[in-house]
This record gives C-alpha cells, structure tokens and sequence, in this order.
C-alpha cells in the first residue's frame, strides 16, 4: 500500500486522503453524502446514473464522482447551481421512464429512487415516456419477484450477482431502449443458476427486486381457528426486525420480537435457534465420524440454502463434502411437526410452521421437495395419502415481510414488553444465538467437539480466529494430540475459492462453514434495507453481545435439547435423526437452462 | 445436433484464449448454421466450453444487432424508416412487401416466410435521405424505390428461388 497521502479541497474545506479515493468517498469525509443510485462502495462503480456528478476546478465537464479518483491539488466544488441543476435533470430522465406507482410498490418509503428524487427537488415531471413495451413481470422464482419495468438499469444487482455471488444469473440483455435485466432466453430466475440469496433486492435502489411476499397466506393462516400455527426466529430477526421498526441499526429485541409474534396471533412462539443447538449436536457428531472413519474432508456446513444451491449448480462433484444436516429452519419443521406434535396431542395436518428468516432463500428451502421428514414420518403411522403430504415448514417470512405486517396491524412495537419465548422449542444457548454471523456456526461446533473429543471442559468459548471480519478466515486448533484447521468464508465468491482448493486436492481444512451473504445471515438478502457494512457492522455486535449475556453457552448443554435426545432421537446420528434431520443433495449442471 | 454441437466445440477450441473470442465464435457459429441464426442450445454450448455464464452470453447474443435469435430468411430485405424515406412513402413499401409475402413484423420488428425465403426488417436510417426511399437487398441498396419497383425485385427472387 502506498501511505503517500493526495490533498484536496472539498467546498473550500482542505483534506488529505489516501491515494486512490474515489471523490465520492472522500466527500463523506468532510461529511458530504454525494448522492448515487449505482455506486457500492467497495463492490461496484459502474457510473450509469449520474446523479454524483461534481465541479472539479479546471474541468471542463462535471465529474462522475464515483468514477474518479482524487489528485493532487484537486478542488472540487459539491452543490455549485451547476452541480444542483444536473444531479436534478439527470434524475428526471431516470424518472421518465420510472412508473410512478409509488402507492403500490413494495419499496414505497423505503426507496432509494423515491428519496433522492425528493431531496434532489424533483417536484415535477417534465419529460414523457419513451419506453413503450410493458416488460414481463418474473413471478418464476419461489423467493424473488422481479419488476423490469420498475427498473433503472443501475447494474447493481448485475454487479453483485457476478463479482460478490460469482454467480452471474442475470445480465444486461437487448440494447438501447429495449435494454433490460434479464436471465438467458429471458426465462425468468427460476430457469437460472440464481440461488435465491437475493443480495440483489438488498441493493436495488426500487422495487424492481423483491422478495416473493407470503404475508397475506400468513395472515389468513393465523385467522383460521382450525390451525395451530407456530412460528420460529432464526438468529438474525432479532437484530434486524428492530432496524425495521425504527430503533436503530443492530438493534437488539429478541424479547419485544417474542411479543410483537404473540400480538400477530402466533399460537406459540419458538425459535429457530432452539434447533441452531440441535443442528451442532449433529453436525460436531457427523464431523467426528467423519474423521475417525476416513470419510468425505473437509467437511463443509449445510445451513444456508443458497450456498446448496451454488454447490450443487457450480460444483455438483463435491456435495458429498457437504454436511448431511439440514438447516435449523427444516430441522425445526421436522421436529415441530412431529416431536412437539406428538407431545402437545396435535394432529400434524392441523400444524402450520412460519419461518422469520433473514433470508430470502429459506422460501426456496422450505419448498425443496425432500423437505417433508415429518409427512414421512407420520405417513405410516397414520396412514396418510400421498395427497395429504405437508411441508415441514409451510411459509417463510423475511425480516422485513414481518415488519411490515407488524405496521399493518398497528402495533406499537417501541414500547411493547418483552417476553420469552415458549417451551420446549424456544430454549437455546449461546452457541445457537452466533450462527447469525459469519463463523458463529463453526464456533459454536468447535465449542461442543472439542468438549465432545477431549472430554474436558473449554474455558475460553470465544474463538477470535474466527471473528475477524474478513471473507476468507481459518484457525488451526490443537484437540488432544492433533491440530485440526478450520475455514470460514462468506459470499459465494469467497466459497468458490476453498471449493477450487478442495477441487485441486489443496485444501488442508477439516471442516469449513460457508454462508451466502456478506458477513453471514445477518446481511442476509430478506434483512432491513440497507444493509451497508457499516449497518452489518453493528449487527455482528449486537449478536456477540445476546451471546456473552446466554447463561448457557454451549450447544451440548441445552438442557431442552438433552430432553429431545431422551425423549425421541436417543443420540445424534441416529436412525429417527437420519430420518427428520439429514437430507441428500442433488447434483445440478450450471448450463442447464 | 450432437454433430453440430460437436463442430461448436471445434469453433470454440480453434479460438480458446483470443481477446473477444466470444464474439468471433458466436459468428462463426451464426454463419455455419441453417437460417443464420443463434439457437439456445448453441449459445449454451459455447458457454460451456468458454466457462462463461449464459446470461453474459445472451447478454452479448442481445446486444449486438448482427446476432439473430431467429431463423432468417436466404433473402434479407431492409427497408428504410427514417424521416426522409418515410416522407417518401417507405410506410406503404414496407406495407406492400410484407403483404406480397403473407407476414406481419414480430415484437422484435421484422418478419420470416414461413419457408425462409425472405426475412423483412427496417432500419432507422441508411444515411442515404437524399436516394429516399431506399431499401436493402441482401445487402444491395437500391433508392428510389416504388413499390412496383420493389415486388418485381422480390418476384426475381422468388423466381430464382424456384429455378
């Protein structure tokens, strides 16, 4: 790195910064918010909206400034009326083909576009349409519904797609125009690679992508005197759901979160993070078989459906290093539908499972056709059809789907009470309350197999290796006489680069944790928007702190969990376990279409 | 097709490594193909053997105005829509083609017989306003055109066609 620093001067404010700033960022310096409707910091600059165009001294046009970089001596003027009138016209073009159905759009209040038209003083629209053909709308995704023509071809969604994902389902397609987002052959998302992890709907500055929305289903679900209807928490609502109801980014409000579910009409609160336990009992035993039989290593973990889905398109040859376990989402449909059926006297059929998931790729888990372990399990016993067959887990909700239901009925979350959740499916440790951040599930396994294989006790369970924020981090851990090295990455292009290891035969892990979205689910792609580093940031915090405060920390010492074990699996790895809490994986091809 | 797919995958090792080999390989797959165009599981053969996303190359495939999706015809008639030929009654030419053919111009602006012998497109502008109206032939400009004129082109070629 060279530390030689570039002097500037922003609005007659002198600055020095680093070589190789960009003007915008070093506008925020001098605490100016050049607007963007395309810039990503540190993902993207592609230029194509213009509305952070600035006057730089001695230049004859005005400057994209998320496209320059700062220069020695640099004046740069940042609301100059010539400034003020372009960022303004340039935002009336954008607009002129822009439905302005505001009303009805999911991203109303909560839009980029809508924003920065008002605080640019669009007041006015004085250019017609010239965009003439309606496009499709893409309904062909189980959990994105994408708008072309909400649409202002920003590339963002391209761009993390291709250099954050590697996964590149969607492109720019036609020209001029006609230009639009599309998939090949337009076929829509669900004919694609996509793996639902919808990081593009987190950076759309409109409502051309969203998440597939199951409010209305719910809400009629809870209405219906004939159902019980649960619902469970994965980790990262907790710290999300109150970003969306206005009190802050990271926010911490598991027990306002238990009420506000309760209030919604939820007949039992639980949470994910109960079978966030149950997934380390058997992960932690499937690992220690796994390396005293000589099978499959490293061993890689199966929590986050959109990572199954990128292995099983991209690298279809190495599933079998996927862990066997399904996610806590499905183990808990399975459990719920059977375990706490049976022991609460319910019939299966009458129980509906809601997921408050940070992710828009749990829809898409929730209806892999193999997820039904409770209809299996039931099928003979009650001798059911296969016509009477039930999903584990019946609707999904992203975080922000809840908040929204949350402000439909009126409930004033700010001052709510807080409560706990219910028994027995609502107990859980510290170990489960971490997996909403990148390393907390490999964490939260090394606290329970090391205790596990050395049979003593851990005194330390923080493992820092595997905090440190970075897409790619390892740890090597001495347990008993061996050192074992461990590996986590976040964002499927950081998954890519330990899959070629595995694939070259260089990989000298163990196991590895993988999770889809950048810093793990806490920026997961049904989270409140935005989700800037900075945001997520916070997030990570608050999630080590509900951690740090569990009096329990250890996966193994779930007393709820032990109960489970008792009761019904007798052991992890057992055949009931292999039943309800393992699944297979399907090998799929990249270029099928 | 297992033939063709495997000819693809000889186009695409013959320029493996090339700056822009996609679009020389999508070309010479266009023009070794019947009816000069694209077929979707061309396209995915070439990303496969180049390890590009399918999407970058409909991406490519849609953006340039070379590439067809759609079978053409052995003859490609252009008609000129710009202001000058339209003052000059390019609407009626293009009109009168497309009625001597039995086709109607698709979603994407141009038309096939059903027995690819003609394919009618318009263009914007050929820049040649002073010749209004001008049409194309198989790359041939002819100006000045009525519409006489025009469908005793087309009827040459029908004729030759059938020689």
């Amino acid at each position: 790195m060279d530390e030689k620093l570039i002097n500037v001067t922003i609005d007659g404010r002198k600055i020095a910064v680093g070589r190789g700033t960009k003007i915008i960022d070093a506008c925020k310096r001098v605490g100016i918010t050049i607007p963007t409707l395309c810039y990503l910091e540190d993902i993207s600059a592609y230029g194509s909206c213009g509305v952070c165009v600035v006057e730089v001294e001695n230049s004859p046009r005005l400057v994209r400034s998320c496209m320059h970089i700062v220069t020695e001596g640099m004046v740069i003027n940042t609301h100059t009326p010539r400034v003020l009138h372009a960022r303004k016209v340039n935002m009336e073009l954008l607009l002129a083909n822009h439905p302005l159905l505001c009303t009805s759009c999911e991203r109303n209040l909560n839009c980029e576009l809508q924003a920065l038209a008002h605080q640019l003083g669009v007041r006015e629209s004085r250019f017609g349409r010239t965009k003439t053909k309606f496009e499709e709308i893409d309904r062909t995704s189980p959990s994105l519904v994408r708008d072309p023509n909400a649409c202002i071809l920003c590339n963002r969604c391209v761009e993390v797609c291709e250099s954050m994902q590697t996964v590149s389902a969607i492109s720019m397609i036609g020209r001029g125009l006609n230009t639009k987002v599309g998939t090949f052959l337009d076929g829509g998302l669900a004919n694609s690679p996509c793996t639902n992890c919808g990081q593009c709907a987190l950076v759309c500055p409109t409502g051309a992508i969203v998440e597939r929305s199951a409010e209305d289903e719910v809400f009629a679900a809870l209405s219906d005197p004939t159902l019980t209807v649960l619902v469970q928490t994965a980790p990262a609502i907790r710290v999300g759901l109150g970003e969306a109801m206005g009190l802050g980014e990271g926010a911490l409000v598991t027990e306002q979160m238990v009420t506000s579910l309760r209030r919604l009409g939820f007949d039992r609160v639980f949470d994910t993070q109960f079978t966030a336990d149950l997934t380390i009992m058997e992960e932690a035993h499937e690992l220690i078989d796994r390396i005293t039989h000589n099978k499959p290593l490293p061993m890689i973990t199966s929590c986050s459906p959109g990572w199954i889905k990128f292995i099983e398109t991209f690298y279809p040859e190495q599933v079998d290093h996927l862990s066997s376990c399904k996610s806590p989402q499905q183990m808990f449909g399975a459990v719920a539908k059977t375990y706490y059926a049976k022991r609460a006297g319910l019939d299966p059929r009458t129980v509906r499972v809601v997921s408050i998931m940070p992710c828009t790729a749990k829809k898409y888990e929730a209806g892999r056709s193999e997820m039904d372990g409770a209809f299996k399990w039931w099928k003979k016993e009650m001798d059911l059809s296969d016509e009477e067959r039930f999903a584990d887990v019946d609707w999904v909700l992203t975080t922000r789907e809840l908040a929204r239901m949350l402000e439909r009925i009126g409930l004033d979350f700010s001052t709510l009470e807080g409560s706990d959740f219910d028994d027995p499916l609502g107990a859980s440790t510290g170990g489960a309350v971490i997996f909403a951040n990148s390393g907390g599930v490999m964490e939260a396994a090394l606290r329970t197999a090391v205790e596990t294989l050395t049979g003593t006790v851990l005194e330390n369970v923080e493992f820092s290796d595997l905090r440190e924020r970075a897409g790619i981090r390892e740890a090597a851990l001495t347990i008993g006489e061996s050192t074992v090295r461990v590996a986590v990455a976040n964002t499927l292009g950081n998954a890519r680069v330990l899959l070629d290891q595995i694939k070259g035969g260089e990989s000298p892990y163990a196991f590895i944790e993988v999770m889809t979205c950048p810093d793990g689910c806490i920026g997961g792609g049904g989270q409140p928007i935005p989700s800037t580093a900075e945001i997520r940031a916070k997030r990570i915090a608050s999630i080590y702190e509900e951690d740090r405060h569990k009096p329990i920390r250890k996966s193994h010492e779930n007393p709820s969990i032990k109960e489970l074990y008792e009761t019904f699996l007798t052991k992890p790895l057992s055949d009931v376990s292999h039943q309800l809490l393992h699944t297979e994986y399907t090998k799929g091809d990249a270029y099928r279409y | 097709m297992d033939e063709r797919l495997r000819s693809i995958e000889t186009i695409v090792a013959s320029r493996r490594g090339e700056h822009g080999a996609l679009l020389s390989i999508l070309e010479d797959v266009q023009r070794t193909s019947d009816h000069n165009y694209l077929k979707a599981e061309e396209l995915a053969c070439v990303a496969r053997a180049l390890e590009i996303p399918l999407a970058q190359v409909y991406s490519v495939a849609t953006f340039y105005a070379f590439f067809n999706l759609k079978p053409q015809g052995e003859h490609v008639i252009t008609v000129c829509r710009g202001t000058a030929c339209h003052t000059r009654g390019s609407k009626p030419l293009l009109d009168k083609v497309l009625a001597h053919l039995g086709v109607t111009l698709g979603d994407d602006g141009s038309a096939t017989t059903d027995d690819y012998q003609f394919t009618v497109q318009t263009v914007a502008c050929f820049g040649q306003c002073a010749l209004a109206p001008v049409i194309a032939i198989d790359e041939v400009i002819h100006s000045k055109v009525s519409e006489d004129q025009l469908i005793e082109l087309v009827r040459s070629l029908q004729q030759g066609g059938q020689e």
